[in-house]
């Protein structure tokens, strides 16, 4: 029945009428559409009421021909509020000015934020976004599209594999995965490649270089396997040699066994010990009576809650003994003859370097004395002898 | 002519079961307590004060008394009235003498 915004919006005034035949008035005006509201008796022929300001001026008419007077009490509406704020145009300058304002500096962007940089510097990202504009105090409306921008971004940095553009309000996130570079061979200089060890030439690949010796041909230590300088007497070039030389190197082996051998063993007998840890010190808790074996193993278990890089203070830690006892075995000779076997080739290989393997292997005699095996082996390895030795090239 | 009408229209009423105010020109009055009234096919405001509302009808006059009586809204067929609403009357003239 009443639209109160409606009435806001056009304004509207509350007039106090005075005259006998009020209600005739009432009537023809309800008639004619004009909104009344709010009608009540004030005193002897005074009536208040509400009107629109448009219907106030059509009610003028019939307030003639009835024989009323009206005055205007107040007025309220949007209207009314213009005109007071006219009166005060500083205030209402100011207030939209706040909010161009507001609007203005937020479609800004403020500031650069580069995250997932490891090798790359963020400063170059952050030049590199200045290059495609997006910088600080730029117009986010005159940024391109964010697919664009990641595509104009990336070709500018090279080691990027994606660049990913996110506009938080004022603040423009580039988060950026680098490319896995590939490990680069390092530069090297001229260089020769030299025998590691008196050995005999087993196979040589020269890559780079010229080979100076043949397979089968005895080398003394130093010797220069393939040469870094390439060309004939009249035109050189020093590079830097590269290529595989194995040699066949022959090692003596000498080992000892003892036939009787002492080992420990679990027996299955556990111990418990709890601590709590506050700062540096741990403190006994559990159980009360401290035990322990005579032999036995030890793990401890510590628990520090931590979050984000904090760690507390205070912990918990579990000390487990587990008890061990001796047992004793004893081996035949041949058992041990073969257990040092094992150990010698073991120990040779790790002398021989990698990629080596044991080509022929002679067990040249085995004695035992004083409850241990001695064995001396004679081991032929094929191995890498070459080494490099740089030089200083015409 | 005017009492067949009515007739008719009374006939019709009870036949149809259509409620009273549609059928008989009569007002429909709805009252939220003692507070509000709302009054739906009045003919016009004869007299208008703080104790009493006079309402012309098509057969006759309602006075609605109370105190402190407020019309909140008023169309040319419906009136919205507040305040502390004490009794309705209504004055019947008749169908003859209109």
């Amino acid at each position: 029945m009443r639209n109160g915004i409606k009435e806001w919006v056009d304004g509207h005034v509350t007039i106090t009428v005075r005259g006998k035949r009020f209600e005739r008035m009432l009537n023809m005006a309800v008639r004619d559409g004009i909104r009344i509201w709010n009608i009540r008796r004030v005193g002897e022929e005074v009536t208040r009421c509400d009107i629109l300001i448009r219907d106030y001026f059509r009610l003028r008419p019939l307030l003639k021909e009835t024989g009323c007077r009206s005055h205007v009490e107040a007025r309220d509406g949007l209207p009314f509020w213009l005109l007071r704020l006219r009166r005060r145009t500083g205030l209402a300058i100011g207030a939209a000015l706040f909010f161009i304002g507001l609007y203005m500096l937020s479609s800004f962007v403020w500031s650069v934020e580069v995250s997932g940089t490891k090798m790359v510097d963020p400063r170059r990202v952050i030049q590199a976004a200045e290059q495609v504009g997006i910088k600080e105090g730029a117009w986010k409306v005159k940024l391109k599209e964010p697919l664009v921008l990641q595509k104009e971004l990336l070709s500018l940095l090279p080691e990027a594999s994606w660049v990913g553009i996110e506009i938080q309000g004022t603040k423009v996130m580039l988060q950026v995965v680098e490319k896995e570079a590939p490990v680069k061979p390092l530069a090297t200089g001229p260089r020769h490649l030299v025998a590691k060890k008196r050995a005999v030439v087993h196979k040589i690949l020269p890559e780079v270089g010229r080979s100076q010796v043949v397979s089968n041909q005895l080398v003394e230590k130093g010797q220069v396997l393939i040469s870094g300088i390439i060309g004939n007497d009249a035109r050189q070039q020093a590079v830097s040699a590269r290529g595989k030389v194995q040699g066949e190197v022959w090692y003596m082996s000498n080992t000892s066994v003892p036939l009787k051998q002492t080992m420990h063993r679990l027996t299955g007998e556990k111990l418990e010990q709890q601590y709590l840890l506050v700062g540096p010190y741990a403190i006994y808790v559990w159980p009360f009576e401290k035990q322990s074996f005579a032999q036995a193993e030890m793990a401890e278990q510590r628990f520090l809650p931590s979050y984000a890089g904090y760690t507390s203070p205070l912990g918990w830690k579990t000390v487990t003994y587990a008890q061990t006892e001796p047992v004793q075995t004893e081996m035949s000779v041949e058992e041990a003859t073969e257990l040092a076997k094992k150990f010698a080739r073991e120990d040779i290989l790790q002398k021989a370097g990698k990629d080596a393997f044991i080509q022929d292997e002679k067990v040249l005699h085995v004695t035992t004395e004083n409850g241990k095996v001695y064995v001396s082996i004679h081991f032929s390895v094929i191995e890498d002898i070459a080494i490099e030795q740089p030089f200083v090239g015409q | 002519m005017k009492r067949w009408s009515r007739r008719l229209r009374q006939l019709a009423g009870g036949v149809l079961d259509l409620p009273q105010d549609v059928v008989l020109e009569v007002p429909r009055i709805t009252m939220i307590g003692h507070l509000q009234m709302y009054i739906e096919n009045h003919r016009g405001v004869l007299h208008f004060s703080e104790k009493e509302l006079r309402l012309l009808l098509t057969n006759g006059q309602m006075i609605v008394s109370g105190e402190q009586l407020v019309i909140r809204a008023i169309l040319p067929e419906e009136v919205l009235l507040e305040g502390r609403i004490g009794g309705v009357k209504f004055l019947e003239t008749g169908p003859q003498s209109s």
